[in-house]
């Protein structure tokens, strides 16, 4: 049994946002992840830290929350924004009266930006529809949030928070009606740990109303889907949106060595097993390669999903992409505080006034400082620029995103890894072009090498990143993606002998 | 330049079929992009399904699978006449083509196969057989503990060979000073079983070589356990046919992208290969299109549709099914019946063309994997499209 002031559900960036925060305000506490840090929708986003213009016209308040929240994150976590700066881009049928709403939305929300005639345009991006009728140029940024996550967590744990990944919730304990603990069982033992609390915090973004439901309460919120796709190429160097009110399909992220294009805006009922469907992935591409021509030949390589936890419409004719991306938190009056709404850019804000309203629960005053201080960790992350890891080429086990094992076997045994995923999340192995498909046999060896599996369990592992893999990209087989695939099936089902066999 | 035989691919079924037609007096050309598929495989010679007896395996092969164009007897012949030409080259394949046997795999799975390089022959072993590991120090794509965890008895000696790449390690044993000085380390180790697994890098060229001195210098024997690609017994493989077909005179073309080819009412009469400056022409009386399926290029698939990338002849695929099983280990995506589809004298059947020869996976139905039937398929398809052209050039 574990005793703690304060128990976070969730382990997306709300939630460790929370642990970060009441570490910081020197609140004991612990937080449960039923999967891996970022399984959620923080880890399916984009990976936009936005600068508010996408909401300039529609939605301003919550464009002036993303201009403020993207110039902290810019200083608190250097390591994990690179500073791309982004395009809206005008093409031939969008109007100009939108880019006027948008010129005067921005300025209004204390966005800067610059008005670029069509030659500026192509020479910041030269493989820009060459079409560009002009573009806004505005401080748009790409982030890793699932770096994010682990330093907010490092935070935490250095504080001497406890951190429980791969730990559902299955039970909210309460006493004379009020939360007094939660119940929550080991993915890989079943074993139950009991952790009693005197607040528990639902930051579980689109699963909040099932967690409410087992304290009792409920809260209000429209699901709504995301898709994205991967190209194999880094395709261009900053983030482009189109000057046009929001649309699907309207976003490209640079990230690291690939790019992601999304998204779409469908409404869903239930957060689990949803997939892309093929209209959704032939509507991105083709919004994308309107924006940039690079984008029609390039091999896909993945595509994926998530869901945005947003605030109920008040108004439910305007559509999911209405619906404002503003937040709101809901004191249950039973222990239990849950954080509704939101946004990936604004979750240290989130964060923060959640925070709030349980030191004014507590009825402790401790200012927040989430906004002034660096987030911790970040200089292991650092040293790590394309020179150090070039040095290391005989020694890569991911060719990909050039990641040596030694940064591997350093992540195993620091981090306590138990899952391929986290050495995914923490060093980016198996995320560039081929998707694991070589260096995931070598990590878990790895794993196996240390001690932290033994080989039945390595398989076990293996076989299941081999079917998410394949998930993720069985509706991109066409082109060179589908050779890619076949050379990853030869290796797999023929070479390992891992098929199962009918003839 | 003009040839009687212009073979398009420098994979199993293309080089087997210009070695084929070299033999016979017939000059040979042979067109190739890139290195071939077989060149990363594990060497090892599917022949067709996964329980014990090929030959009954086949039988329960659709009716299109062009196995049933081959023909058994063909088949057998042309696997012989494949181990023949191997052992002359020293680089013996070891099985009975009717059969089939296990061997280990990385992952300390085993796989069925029917004939292997003498470097695995030892690797068919009951589960309980106790053998020895030796791995290398960091080596990049074999870790020991997969197959550990399956044979608990097996003990494991590392040994530092200063790199970490099987192609490096396999370089480094073909210099004598280094293969001493392993020989050496391995008997200063305490080894107590007769059998030695190690994993595929004794050697690109001198394999035969270094394998008989492992086994004499040590007392032990030794079987290889084909790793991750670049994998170096199918790049031995490859370099082997390469070398004997060039024994043989046949020409190569490498690096070659064809831009373009001549036609003449029913027949082609030769290819443009793309170059800087003048392009090279080959002509020939007859062409083999041996180029292989979507993962060797020789099919493109643009979501729907599909296309052979040579003559841009029609290609058949699977109707109104989906294109792709749900489960990544389930063998067969309905994907892999598409290819050419060919008559009896392997010319396909929906081209215009009558001096045009298909062999290899690029043929419709051959579906490889789900059959086991990877390089006899190419072997035996490559032999028959060869006598073909043969007969059709005499």
């Amino acid at each position: 049994m574990i005793k703690t002031d304060v128990i976070i559900i969730g382990g997306g960036a709300t939630g460790t946002g929370v642990a970060r925060d009441l570490a910081l305000r020197g609140i004991d506490h612990c937080l449960i992840e039923k999967k891996d840090l970022a399984a959620g929708a923080t880890g399916a986003c984009h990976g936009l830290l936005h600068s508010g213009g996408r909401y300039a016209v529609e939605d301003r308040e919550s464009a002036v929350e993303c201009i403020q929240e993207n110039a902290i994150l810019r200083r608190i976590g250097s390591k994990c924004v690179e500073q791309t700066e982004g395009l809206f881009v005008r093409l031939p049928g969008d109007t100009e009266e939108y880019r006027d709403l948008f010129l005067e939305g921005c300025h209004e929300a204390g966005i800067e930006t610059e008005l670029l005639n069509s030659s500026q345009a192509l020479e910041l991006v030269p493989n820009l529809n060459p079409n560009t009728t002009e573009a806004v140029k505005v401080p748009d940024a790409s982030i890793d949030p699932f770096r994010l996550c682990m330093l907010n967590v490092e935070s935490s744990k250095n504080s001497g928070g406890r951190v429980f990944t791969h730990h559902e919730v299955v039970d909210i304990v309460t006493h004379k009606g009020r939360c007094a603990g939660v119940r929550a069982r080991d993915e890989f033992t079943s074993e139950i740990e009991e952790i009693q609390g005197k607040v528990i915090v639902n930051a579980t973004g689109a699963w909040g109303d099932q967690i409410a439901t087992m304290a009792g309460q409920e809260v209000q919120m429209s699901l709504s889907k995301g898709s994205l796709i991967i190209a194999n190429h880094r395709l261009a160097n900053m983030v482009l949106n189109r000057l046009r009110p929001a649309a699907n399909g309207d976003i490209i992220v640079p990230n690291e060595t690939v790019s992601l294009a999304g998204t779409t805006s469908i409404r869903v009922d239930n957060p689990e097993n949803l997939c892309v469907e093929d209209s959704e992935i032939s509507e991105i591409r083709s919004e994308a390669a309107r924006m940039l021509p690079d984008f029609d030949g390039v091999r896909l390589v993945r595509s994926y999903t998530g869901v945005r936890p947003l605030l109920k419409a008040k108004d439910p004719s305007g559509g999911d992409r209405a619906i404002t991306r503003g937040f709101r938190v809901v004191d249950h009056k039973n222990g239990l505080f849950s954080i509704l709404g939101g946004k990936l850019t604004t979750y240290r804000l989130m964060a923060e006034k959640l925070t709030d309203a349980v030191m004014d629960h507590f009825g402790i005053s401790v200012p927040c400082t989430t906004a002034e201080l660096p987030l911790e960790g970040q200089e292991a992350l650092s040293g790590y620029p394309i020179s150090k890891r070039l040095r290391e080429l005989e020694d890569m086990m991911c060719e990909c995103e050039l990641v040596p094992s030694s940064k591997v076997r350093q992540v195993i045994e620091e981090a306590g890894t138990r899952n391929i995923s986290d050495i995914q999340h923490r060093t980016r192995l198996g995320m560039g072009p081929c998707q694991g498909g070589f260096c995931t046999y070598r990590a878990l060896g790895l794993m196996q090498e240390t001690g932290r599996m033994n080989p039945e369990e390595a398989l076990d592992a293996l076989r299941s990143f081999l079917q998410r893999r394949y998930k993720g990209t069985r509706s991109l087989l066409w082109g060179n993606q589908l050779r890619e695939e076949q050379l990853v099936e030869g290796i797999y089902l023929s070479l390992l002998g891992m098929a199962e066999h009918e003839v | 330049m003009k040839f009687d035989v212009a073979v398009i691919g420098s994979g199993m079924s293309g080089l087997m079929a210009s070695i084929y037609l070299a033999e016979r007096g017939v000059s040979t050309a042979v067109v190739s992009r890139g290195n071939p598929i077989c060149s990363i495989s594990s060497g090892c010679i599917d022949i067709a399904g996964s329980g014990p007896d090929t030959l009954k395996a086949i039988d329960s092969f659709p009716g299109e699978h062009p196995y049933h164009k081959v023909g058994k007897e063909a088949l057998l012949e042309s696997i012989e006449y494949f181990q023949e030409l191997m052992s002359k080259h020293g680089l013996e394949y070891d099985g009975d083509s009717r059969k089939n046997r296990s061997i280990l795999t990385p992952i300390g799975k085993r796989r069925v196969t029917s004939l292997v390089p003498f470097t695995m022959k030892a690797a068919e072993t009951a589960d309980g057989d106790a053998f020895h590991i030796i791995s290398f120090k960091d080596i990049k794509d074999f870790f020991p503990s997969y197959l550990t965890g399956r044979f608990p008895d097996a003990q494991v000696s590392v040994f530092d060979a200063g790199t970490h790449t099987t192609v490096g390690i396999a370089t480094k044993m073909d210099n004598d000073d280094f293969l001493v000085s392993f020989v050496n380390w391995i008997r200063e180790q305490e080894i107590a079983r007769d059998k030695i697994a190690i994993p595929a890098i004794l050697g690109i060229t001198k394999t035969r070589e270094i394998h008989d001195r492992l086994e004499r210098d040590t007392g032990r024997t030794f079987f290889e356990i084909p790793t991750l690609p670049p994998s170096i017994p199918g790049l031995r493989l490859y370099r082997s046919l390469r070398k004997i077909a060039e024994g043989k005179g046949v020409s190569f073309f490498s690096s070659a992208e064809i831009s373009d080819f001549g036609k003449e009412r029913k027949k082609i009469l030769g290819l443009t290969i793309k170059k800087p400056g003048r392009p090279d022409y080959v002509d020939a009386e007859a062409f083999i299109l041996a180029t292989g399926s979507f993962v060797s290029g020789g099919l493109f698939s643009d979501r729907n549709k599909f296309s052979e990338t040579v003559f841009d002849i029609p290609v058949h695929s699977p109707a109104g099914e989906e294109l792709f099983n749900e489960d990544f280990f389930k063998l067969g995506h309905p994907i892999e019946k598409s290819g050419i589809r060919v008559n009896d004298r392997f010319i396909p059947e929906d081209s215009e063309f009558e001096n045009l020869f298909a062999a290899g996976s690029i043929l419709a139905h051959s579906e490889t994997m789900k059959y086991g039937c990877g390089h006899g398929m190419a072997i035996s398809t490559g032999v028959a499209a060869a006598k073909h052209a043969e007969e059709y050039i005499r």
